[in-house]
């Protein structure tokens, strides 16, 4: 299971004290109050952020510093939110975006524009 | 998954064997390549994938040896959303 | 109306912004993560004094001598294009537009990657995510991976997350391809391990008390690939053999390790299954320049510097008046060579901005990052220097084609 750093050998302890709750796909969470969400929803051994809109396929964070955009969910109901950049706040809401039913060809759905 | 299936395009899932065969065929710049398969062209802006695709271009094209140049960028750079778009222009 | 913007406050960024503010410059500092220090904050590693450089705390430093200084900061704020329009630079964001006389480009550089079938499994991240979520974040980014890319900053990182009780069962090759080249192939991999050995940094040497210059290295040029691999802190680098697939239902459950011959070629049948929850990515660092290529500066492939570089001075200033670049935006180095431009791009502002006598510190801050580069316990590439003489010489071309179109 994946886990905090809680005493490093070089960088000493960290102060966990200030938990937040927070909920990802209705689902209720604890993590670190500015912890990055991306960093708290691993804590919480949750790899999975999104599924690729066309094929549908599992993703979750790759560069953790916002350049590759793989970590996108959706924030108090903004979408496009870089999990690995949006600081962790009590009561925020974060939901995975996921395939697009209506993207599919064979499904007779819109083509790319 | 076979290597020809690999990804090299996270965002618009452009396999290695669809740039390859497109390089093969094409033998154009890593831009017209990016246009042909839409390599480097979703959500990141190519920041993921364009090393690996301006490989893929310089392994069949003939320009190798350009080294100036003025790189191919459209802003914006990072997504904006619909709700910002125009907004303070 | 700002007289001096910078983007991105990693080490170039952060000592560009004190350097301006201590010479009465206002200053205002845009980057989109969460906190100041940028690619600086991960890192984590022994000086050859035995003194521990931490990027956590030299962030931490340099971002308060700046806000003690006046200067002012706007994180979480990504700009999504600049332009030049009436003799100022405009920086757009998505939530605000500025407007300012100089503008510097710090922002770094991004992670090319060695692709591996399966790679977009969540679970596989580049080798600077697990830097970042070890070191800055304080999470495990799991408990037991490989490590796909051997070169220098796969093992400085490798050996960070150990040091954070996260097991690296190996570092080791991609799979040859037309993509990896270089990165897949043992005799070159071997030659660039080779290159940088004279330099033993700290991480390479020290750890563990082993003396690697005289024993790590010896023993991967005299015993040319031992079958188990060498050990480097007790981690496994193995250079033949090849990861040729990540596999994992919905996540990363494993990866698929093979011989491969001294070409780089797999041998078949010779495929193990090496169990792991996480993998990472190191296929090196290029600078991240698409905010210049969006204000029309014109760039350079340079190899040595890690790929396209927008053309500039040792003043740190591009041919676009009022736009200057600092770090790794210039060509991959290590920290403190991005301080050191940094403070050389913040006199180059300041003097623009009409502080007067700076011309003679400004030769000092140029003179001072060469003897920076030159006693770097980490360099990336090993022709630095050769990138460096090759950028100013396509400066002083340009220079001059500009001069002769300017007389006809």
């Amino acid at each position: 299971m994946t886990r905090r750093i809680l005493d490093h050998p070089i960088l000493g302890k960290i102060e966990d004290k200030n938990y937040v709750s927070f909920t990802f796909n209705h689902k209720v969470y604890k993590g670190l109050e500015n912890e990055s969400l991306a960093a708290a929803l691993l804590a919480n051994g949750i790899r999975t952020l999104r599924h690729h809109e066309e094929s549908g396929s599992p993703r979750g964070f790759y560069c953790n510093i916002g350049h590759c955009y793989e970590c996108r969910v959706s924030v108090d109901g903004q979408q496009g939110i870089r999990a690995c950049l949006t600081p962790l706040k009590e009561g925020m809401i974060a939901e995975s975006s996921g395939q697009l039913q209506t993207s599919s060809k064979e499904d007779g759905g819109l083509e790319n524009e | 998954m076979k290597e020809d299936e690999m990804i090299i395009c996270r965002c618009e899932e452009v396999s290695y064997e669809e740039l390859e065969t497109a390089a093969a065929k094409y033998k154009c710049s890593a831009r017209e390549l990016k246009l042909r398969t839409r390599a480097g062209m979703g959500y990141c802006g190519g920041r993921s994938c364009r090393t690996m695709v301006d490989k893929i271009a310089a392994a069949s094209a003939n320009d190798q040896n350009r080294t100036c140049v003025s790189l191919k960028y459209q802003p914006p750079i990072r997504p904006i959303s619909f709700e910002n778009l125009g907004r303070g222009r | 109306m700002n007289n001096t913007i910078i983007i991105g406050s990693g080490p170039a960024g952060l000592t560009a912004a004190v350097t301006c503010a201590e010479n009465g410059v206002d200053v205002v500092v845009i980057d989109e993560y969460m906190i100041a220090g940028g690619r600086l904050l991960g890192q984590l590693y022994e000086e050859p004094n035995g003194s521990w450089w931490n990027g956590i705390k030299e962030s931490t430093t340099l971002y308060e001598k700046a806000i003690n200084l006046g200067v002012k900061f706007h994180f979480n704020t990504a700009v999504n294009n600049i332009e030049q329009s009436n003799g100022l630079w405009v920086v757009y964001t998505e939530k605000d537009t500025f407007y300012t006389s100089n503008l510097l480009l710090a922002t770094g550089a991004a992670e090319s990657p060695v692709p591996v079938p399966g790679w977009t499994l969540p679970g596989v991240m580049s080798v600077g995510a697990a830097q970042v979520m070890t070191n800055v974040q304080r999470v495990k980014p799991g408990e037991r991976g490989v490590i796909i890319g051997v070169n220098v900053l796969s093992a400085v990182i490798a050996m960070e997350l150990q040091l954070a009780g996260v097991e690296i069962a190996c570092l080791t090759l991609p799979k040859r391809n037309r993509i990896t080249m270089k990165a897949g192939d043992p005799r070159k991999v071997l030659d660039s391990l080779l290159h940088v050995s004279h330099m033993a940094p700290s991480p390479f040497v020290r750890y563990g008390s082993k003396l690697m210059k005289n024993d790590f290295m010896k023993k991967l040029g005299v015993n040319f690939y031992p079958k188990k691999g060498v050990k480097m802190w007790d981690i496994p680098i193995q250079l033949r053999k090849a990861v040729t697939k990540i596999y994992g239902e919905d996540e990363v459950e494993g990866v698929t390790l093979a011989t491969i011959n001294a070409d780089g070629e797999v041998v078949s049948g010779s495929e193990e299954h090496i169990p792991v929850d996480f993998v990472c990515i190191a296929g090196g660092l290029y600078p991240l320049a698409e905010l210049a290529a969006v204000a029309g500066c014109p760039f350079y492939l340079v190899e040595e510097l890690g790929g396209y570089v927008p053309l500039h001075n040792e003043r740190m200033e591009t041919p676009l008046e009022g736009l200057y670049v600092a770090g790794n935006i210039t060509g991959i180095e290590g920290a403190k060579v991005a301080a050191a431009q940094g403070t050389t791009a913040g006199l180059s502002m300041a003097h623009r901005s009409g502080i007067k006598g700076l011309d003679n510190t400004i030769n000092d801050s140029i003179k001072m990052t060469e003897q920076t580069r030159n006693s770097a316990p980490i360099q990336f590439h090993p022709e630095i220097e050769v990138g460096r003489k090759k950028i100013l010489q396509q400066w002083e071309a340009y220079q001059s084609t500009k001069r002769e179109s300017i007389c006809y």
